[in-house]
C-alpha cells in the first residue's frame, strides 16, 4: 500500500521533482546560514580556542573579551601563581598596533606576546618555520590569514622585516591559527619583545593563562583566584562564551541571519506547502477511490506520511549535502577559515524540514479525510 | 522492478549517499577544542610545596656581598689593569692602576727636599757649632779689657741665630718628610683595591682609558662581589607580604628552566618595602606595584645553575594559619 502511495508521489515528475526541490532549498537555506550564524560568532571564541594548552584565563576584572581587556601590574603573575591549585601560570600580553610593512603601508595588528620559555600562548600548528625561531631577536610569527592579506597569497613572508613602534621586527614562521572576528592580522612573539612593540602604557600585561593541576576541577580554581586575588578568572568555555556574547550584543549578526534563517523557513514552507497540497488536491480522486475500496483514513495518513518521508529524505539529504560541501569547498578561503558545521545544525534543519512537512501535510489532509468515498463516483 | 526508476531508487539513494557524505564532512570538520599538554611547561610548582600553601615571587641572583661598584679614589689615565672578570682576589688585592708619574715624581722631589735640608741641618749644626765656640771663647776671657762687651754681644746674637736657623732647616726637613709622605700616600690611592675577597663580576675599565673620581662621575669601573655562597633577592607582590611565612626555605628556578629547581636557605628581609623595578629593556623604568624584598642563599651544589644577575622564579611556603 505504501509502495502505491510512492508511485502516486514519483507519478507526476514536476510536482515530485518541485517539492524535493522546495524542501532541499529550504534545508540547505536553513541549514547554511545557521552555519555561517554560528561560525561568524565562533569568530568571537577563536582567541581563545587557538590556545590549547590553558584551560583557565585570568584577567583586570574589567575585561570582557579577548580584545577589550585592561592590563594588570606585572605582579599579577606571582600573585596567580601563589593560589594553590594552580599548575602553571604564564604571561600572555594581546594588545593593538601598527605595523608598517616593507611596501610603506600601514596595517592593524595584533601583537600577541606568549611566554618568554615555554612558548605557552602560541598555536599548536606551525605551517611554516619553527616555533623555537622566536628566541631568536626580533623575531615575530605571523597566522596563515595575516600572511595573506599582508603579502598576498603567492608570497613567501619568511624572512620579511615589518616596523613595529619604530623596531624591526622579522618574520620567521607561520602559525596556523583561526582569524578573529575582525580578522587582523596576528603577530606572536614573545613576551618580552611584545612589550616593546607595545607603544608604552604602564602596565602591560593582558591575560595569564593557567593550568589547573589534575584532578582540581577549573571552575572551583577559578572561585579560589577570584577570591584570592581579586582578579577576574573565566574558564576557557566561559572566556569563548564571553566572546560570543560580545559580538551579540555589539554587532547586527544575530538580526540579520536570524531574517535570513526565518526567511528561508517562510520560503520552505511556501514552496513546500503549496506544491504539497496541491499534489494531495490533485489526487484526492484516488484517495477517494482508495477508501472506496475500504482503506481507513488511518492507512491513508500513513501512506502521507511515507510521501512526506520520501520527499523530505531526498530533500534533505541535497540540502545538506549542498550546505556542508559549501563549508568543505570554501575551507581554504581566508573568510570562512576554520568554519566547520556543527552537528547540532542539520539536526535543527531537519526538525525544521520535519515541522514544515508536518504542517503542509495536516492542513492538505484534511480534505482527503473529509471526502466522501461517494464523490468518485459521481 | 526490472527497469531502475529514477525518481523512487536512483534520486533516493543519491540523497542518501550525499547524507552520508555529509556526515563525513560534518565529523572530520569539526575542529579539535581539547586542552592538550604544551611541549614546554612554563615555571610550575612541584615537589613538596606542589600541595602546600604558598606564595610565587620573581627575582635576580647577587653576590651575597651584593654587588659592589668599585670606584677609584684619584682620576686620571689607568695605566694598568691586574684583573680579568671571573676572577677570585683576595682583599687588598689590586684591581687597577691609575697614572702615577706624577706621584712617583713628587716622590722624587720630596726625597731631593729631604737630603736638601738635611744638608741645610748639617750646614747650620756647623755654623751654630762654631758660633757657641766662639761665645765660649769669649765668655771664658777674664780680663773684662779684653774683649769688648760689643763683642761679646755680637758673638751671643751669632750662636742663637745659628741656633734659629738650625730649627729652621729642621722644620724644613720635617716638612719635606710630610711632603714626601703626602705623595707616597698618593702613589699608594693610584692603584685601586679589592674591598673585600670575592670574585670579579666586570670590568670596564682598559689601560689607556680615564677614570673619574668623585660622585656622578663614571663608572662602575670594576664590579665585584663574594659569589660563595650566591643569593637571590626575590620580589613579594606587597598585596602577598603578610601570607609569607618567614624564615621558611624558598623553592628557585632560573628562569627558562623550569625543572630545576633548588631549595634556597632564608637570608634575611630587607626592611624597605621598595617599587618594583620591571626588567623590560625598556628605556623609561615602570614603577607600578610595591614589593619586599627577600634574600635567600643558593646552596653551594647549585652555584652551577645559576649566574649573578639571572632572573629566577621562586615558590616560598606561605603561613599555614588563617
Amino acid at each position: 500500500m505504501l509502495w502505491i502511495a510512492i508511485r502516486m508521489l514519483t507519478g507526476d515528475r514536476q510536482k515530485f521533482f518541485g517539492l524535493v526541490f522546495g524542501i532541499a532549498f529550504s534545508t540547505l537555506l536553513i541549514t547554511q546560514q545557521l552555519t555561517l550564524f554560528v561560525n561568524f560568532l565562533g569568530r568571537g571564541t577563536t582567541a581563545v580556542y587557538n590556545i590549547s594548552s590553558n584551560d583557565i584565563w585570568v584577567m583586570d576584572p574589567v575585561s570582557r573579551t579577548p580584545d577589550t581587556a585592561l592590563a594588570m601590574p606585572s605582579t599579577a603573575l606571582e600573585r596567580v601563581r601563589s593560589v594553590d591549585g594552580v599548575e602553571w601560570a604564564a604571561p600572555h600580553l594581546r594588545e593593538g598596533a601598527t605595523v608598517r610593512t616593507p611596501d610603506g603601508d600601514l596595517e592593524r595588528v595584533t601583537i600577541i606576546g606568549v611566554d618568554d620559555t615555554s612558548l605557552v600562548g602560541l598555536p599548536d600548528a606551525i605551517i611554516a618555520g619553527d616555533r623555537n625561531a622566536l628566541a631568536m631577536p626580533d623575531s615575530v610569527i605571523i597566522d596563515s590569514v595575516g600572511t595573506a592579506r599582508l603579502f598576498g597569497e603567492e608570497v613567501d613572508p619568511i624572512g620579511t622585516r615589518l616596523e613595529l613602534n619604530d623596531r624591526r621586527a622579522v618574520i620567521r614562521g607561520i602559525v596556523d591559527a583561526e582569524p578573529t572576528f575582525t580578522s587582523q592580522v596576528i603577530l606572536y612573539t614573545r613576551y618580552s619583545n611584545a612589550l616593546t612593540y607595545v607603544p608604552g602604557a604602564r602596565n602591560r600585561l593582558t591575560f595569564i593563562l593557567v593550568r589547573a593541576t589534575d584532578g582540581t576541577d577549573p571552575q572551583a580554581l577559578v572561585d579560589r583566584i577570584e577570591s584570592e586575588t581579586g582578579l577576574r578568572a573565566r574558564t576557557r568555555e566561559q572566556f569563548a562564551r564571553d566572546g560570543v556574547d560580545y559580538l551579540i550584543e555589539n554587532t547586527g549578526i544575530p538580526l540579520n541571519f536570524g531574517i535570513t534563517v526565518t526567511l528561508g523557513f517562510i520560503i520552505g514552507i511556501t514552496i513546500v506547502g503549496l506544491t504539497f497540497s496541491l499534489f494531495i488536491r490533485d489526487n484526492i480522486k484516488q484517495f477517494g477511490a482508495l477508501k472506496a475500496i475500504g482503506v481507513r483514513n488511518h492507512m491513508i495518513r500513513k501512506m502521507v506520511r511515507a510521501q512526506a518521508a520520501v520527499v523530505g529524505l531526498i530533500g534533505y539529504g541535497f540540502g545538506v549535502f549542498g550546505a556542508t560541501l559549501f563549508i568543505k569547498l570554501f575551507e581554504d578561503d581566508p573568510t570562512f577559515k576554520g568554519f566547520y558545521t556543527p552537528w547540532q545544525i542539520p539536526l535543527l534543519s531537519l526538525f525544521a524540514v520535519f515541522v514544515i512537512l508536518a504542517i503542509t501535510g495536516y492542513f492538505s489532509l484534511r480534505p482527503v479525510l473529509r471526502v466522501d468515498p461517494a464523490e468518485v463516483f459521481r | 522492478m526490472a527497469r531502475l526508476s529514477f525518481s523512487r531508487q536512483i534520486l533516493p539513494l543519491i540523497a542518501v549517499a550525499g547524507l552520508i557524505a555529509a556526515i563525513v564532512f560534518i565529523v572530520t570538520g569539526t575542529p579539535d577544542r581539547a586542552v592538550t599538554d604544551p611541549p614546554e611547561t612554563p615555571f610550575r610548582a612541584g615537589g613538596e610545596i606542589a600541595g602546600k600553601p604558598r606564595v610565587a615571587g620573581a627575582g635576580v641572583v647577587e653576590p651575597s656581598s651584593e654587588t659592589i661598584a668599585i670606584g677609584t679614589s684619584l682620576s686620571g689615565v689607568v695605566e694598568a689593569v691586574m684583573i680579568s672578570p671571573g676572577a677570585r682576589v683576595s682583599k687588598g688585592q689590586p684591581l687597577f692602576r691609575v697614572d702615577t708619574r706624577s706621584a712617583r715624581a713628587r716622590i722624587r722631589e720630596g726625597d731631593a727636599a729631604i737630603a736638601s735640608a738635611r744638608a741645610a741641618i748639617a750646614e747650620a749644626r756647623n755654623a751654630e757649632a762654631t758660633a757657641a765656640r766662639q761665645l765660649a771663647l769669649y765668655r771664658s776671657v777674664e780680663d773684662a779689657a779684653a774683649v769688648s762687651r760689643a763683642e761679646v754681644i755680637r758673638a751671643e746674637g751669632d750662636a742663637s741665630s745659628a741656633r734659629a736657623r738650625r730649627q729652621v732647616a729642621e722644620a724644613e726637613l720635617a716638612n719635606a718628610r710630610a711632603r714626601r709622605a703626602s705623595a707616597a700616600t698618593e702613589l699608594e690611592r693610584s692603584t685601586v683595591r679589592a674591598p673585600i675577597a670575592g670574585e670579579i663580576l666586570g670590568v670596564d675599565v682598559r689601560p689607556g682609558e680615564t677614570v673619574t673620581a668623585g660622585p656622578g662621575a663614571g663608572g662602575p669601573y670594576v664590579l665585584m662581589g663574594e659569589t660563595n655562597p650566591l643569593h637571590v633577592r626575590i620580589d613579594i607582590d606587597e598585596d602577598e607580604v603578610g601570607r609569607v611565612a618567614i624564615g621558611e626555605a624558598a623553592v628557585v628556578s632560573p628562569r627558562g628552566e623550569a625543572d630545576t629547581r633548588v631549595d634556597a636557605r632564608f637570608v634575611r628581609a630587607e626592611p624597605l618595602v621598595v617599587p618594583k623595578r620591571s626588567l623590560t629593556n625598556q628605556a623609561s623604568e615602570r614603577v607600578d606595584v610595591r614589593v619586599m624584598q627577600l634574600i635567600f642563599a643558593l646552596p653551594d651544589e647549585a652555584a652551577g645553575d645559576f649566574r649573578v644577575g639571572q632572573q629566577v622564579d621562586a615558590f616560598i611556603p606561605a603561613k599555614v594559619d588563617r
